[in-house]
């Protein structure tokens, strides 16, 4: 997974993307932490409204990552 | 059920109509200079940016499964069904780390398929040929499902219910499969990749107007989860357990998550993903897709309600009782009852093409598999794009009747085994793809060895997993030193070991490994300009 960033990146750019996109497939996977049903959100138990909310964090968390990677662009001519 | 709705089905008939004069006009759709080249009709001249993939992705990707089975499943067993909503969750961080890689590498090598990668990384046709088998055997019952769930709305409908005839209660399915084959053949990927406008719209219209519609008819969330729990809490009298649960239970927890990995790891191993990847015009289309697709994850888990929707409707239990208990067809009896007979032909239309764009993706990427890692590869290296795209055209009619004859003549029961063994047989080629993005410290042979070690051990384990009253093929899952666990992860795990055992001990005798023609470069490579020029046949 560290590898997902093409050789050239600063470590620390790295080391968030891999961080971010740990916790985005982390965060649903990890089924105890949110198999159960209390608390509510409205009349929906916790197990379904909490993986509805992924949805969004992981989208959020994905095009972060598509920033970081994509920032030094007017390096693209060099990098290849 | 005892009479054809008329409104509905002029609906769906209109629908269809359009969609099948723009499939045709899609091969006027972005001309390209020359149309006889693979890259053209196979993957729509790699020209599509972040807009139209999004579209062309989402088609692909969402299919009957996804309005059909996944709801079939939540009305059925519960909670255990959303483990496809994890899944289509923890896809898109997976895609966003390696499909960069691998458009770059298929960019700079021409490759239209995962398997000429597997083959030019590892400079081995066997592995080539394994890595397409898996890919056209995994498709073929995935396509046939899309038929199956065409075939529920028509029931649903009332379509040939009361004709004694077999050929006259199937002919619609077969009509509609011929005109979809007719525009496919001429158009190519552009067809469906035009087509996935008119899908997607109907969907998002569809699941918007249901989620805000029908729960209040039902008498809000609270009742609908209600109704749902009541029934997950009685006792099935053939094997006195529970038929299911609101919230996974901790002894399904490993299930659950084993199946949304391994439904993600195998996704983008099926043929027609990768097509959806090569036919981008740029690396940075597939990251942006990444942080853009949730939104019909969302979709999906929405439509997945519905099944609890569907058992909150006694009408809708009624009709899947009469149906033989087949809760396939409880999202369209929902739409029957719960929507005027104007706006449950949009949703059927919205279920009917949302299945004709996946088969028709699905049946391009296969007949790409065939014809370079099998007709080219083996029986014609000299082949022309003008040969090659002849003869794609050709296969993508043959997989076509063959899901047909899937279908039609085989049990349903059988073609969803299949699918089932489909996804355990995928994804037992990550090794040769995902992991040699990064390395090619494998051995040719270890992994031919290993791919062969997970197919075999996962067909048995699934032929030996009992359930839902069959002797076998019962479920995806199987008890593994007390953790039930998808099949298809224990069977990666096999093929991984092996393959690391046996690269270990060949290179120790120094066992001719193959010849990888690409370089460390061509993984980030991101050429502005079109394609490269087709660089011969893969790997030469």
């Amino acid at each position: 997974m560290a590898q997902s960033a093409p050789p050239g990146r600063s470590p620390v750019t790295r080391v968030s993307v891999t961080v971010l996109l740990v916790v985005a497939i982390g965060g649903t996977l990890w089924v105890p932490i949110y198999a159960r049903s209390m608390p509510k959100l409205g009349d929906f138990p916790f197990f379904y409204w909490y993986q509805l909310i992924w949805l969004p964090v992981v989208a959020i968390l994905c095009w972060l990552c598509y920033i970081l990677l994509r920032a030094p662009r007017h390096g693209r001519g060099v990098r290849k | 059920m005892s009479h054809v709705n008329t409104v509905a089905f002029t609906i769906l008939v209109v629908s269809f109509l359009a969609v099948t004069l723009i499939g045709f006009a899609a091969a006027r759709w972005r001309p390209a200079e020359d149309p006889m080249q693979l890259n053209e009709w196979g993957l729509g001249g790699r020209g599509f940016g972040t807009f139209v993939s999004w579209f062309l992705l989402g088609g692909d990707l969402y299919t009957a499964y996804t309005f059909i089975a996944v709801p079939a499943l939540v009305y059925a067993v519960g909670a255990a069904g959303f483990y496809a909503l994890s899944y289509t969750i923890v896809v898109w961080p997976i895609v966003f780390v390696f499909a960069p890689r691998l458009w770059s590498a298929a960019r700079a090598h021409g490759y239209v398929t995962l398997a000429e990668f597997a083959r030019g990384r590892h400079g081995s046709q066997g592995l080539g040929l394994a890595v397409a088998l898996t890919g056209i055997l995994a498709t073929m019952p995935y396509i046939a499902l899309q038929l199956v769930g065409i075939e529920s709305v028509l029931t649903v409908m009332g379509i040939g219910a009361r004709t004694g005839s077999a050929f006259v209660k199937d002919l619609p399915l077969i009509i509609a499969f011929i005109i979809l084959a007719a525009y496919t053949y001429l158009a190519g990927l552009r067809a469906p990749a035009l087509i996935a406008f008119v899908k997607d719209t109907l969907i998002y219209v569809t699941v918007i107007v249901a989620i805000i519609y029908i729960p209040p008819r039902l008498g809000g969330w609270g009742h609908i989860f209600g109704a749902a729990s009541a029934h997950l809490k009685t006792v099935n009298p053939t094997t006195g357990k529970p038929s299911g649960s609101l919230i996974v239970t901790p002894s399904g927890e490993w299930a659950y998550a084993t199946l949304a990995l391994g439904s993600a790891l195998a996704l983008f191993m099926y043929p027609h993903a990768a097509t959806g990847v090569f036919a981008a015009r740029r690396r940075d289309v597939i990251r942006r897709n990444a942080a853009l697709m949730p939104a019909y994850s969302l979709v999906l888990g929405l439509i997945a309600l519905f099944g609890y929707m569907a058992r909150a409707t006694p009408a809708v239990n009624a009709g899947v009782k009469a149906g033989g208990g087949n809760s396939q067809l409880s999202v369209p009896l929902l739409f029957e009852h719960m929507f005027p007979s104007w706006f449950a032909g949009i949703g059927y239309s919205a279920i009917v093409i949302g299945a004709l764009v996946p088969a028709a993706i699905m049946s391009i990427a296969a007949a790409n598999l065939f014809t370079r890692s099998i007709y080219t590869e083996f029986f014609n290296p000299t082949a022309t794009p003008a040969q090659e795209t002849r003869v794609a055209r050709l296969a993508s009619l043959i997989m076509k009747v063959g899901a047909l004859g899937f279908a039609l003549e085989l049990n349903k029961t059988f073609s969803i085994n299949l699918q089932l063994l489909g996804g355990i047989w995928i994804l037992q080629t990550f090794p040769a793809i995902v992991i040699s993005l990064y390395k090619s410290w494998f051995h040719r042979f270890a992994l031919i060895t290993g791919w062969a070690s997970g197919m075999v051990y996962g067909t048995i384990q699934a032929y030996r997993t009992p359930g839902g009253g069959q002797a076998h093929f019962g479920a995806s899952t199987a008890p593994v030193f007390g953790h039930v666990t998808y099949i298809a992860i224990t069977a990666l795990v096999v093929n991984l070991v092996v393959a690391v055992v046996l690269t270990l001990i060949f290179r120790a005798i120094r066992l001719p490994n193959g010849y990888d023609v690409t370089r460390p470069a061509h993984y980030s490579a991101d050429p502005v300009e079109g394609p490269a020029a087709r660089a011969g046949t893969p790997g030469a």
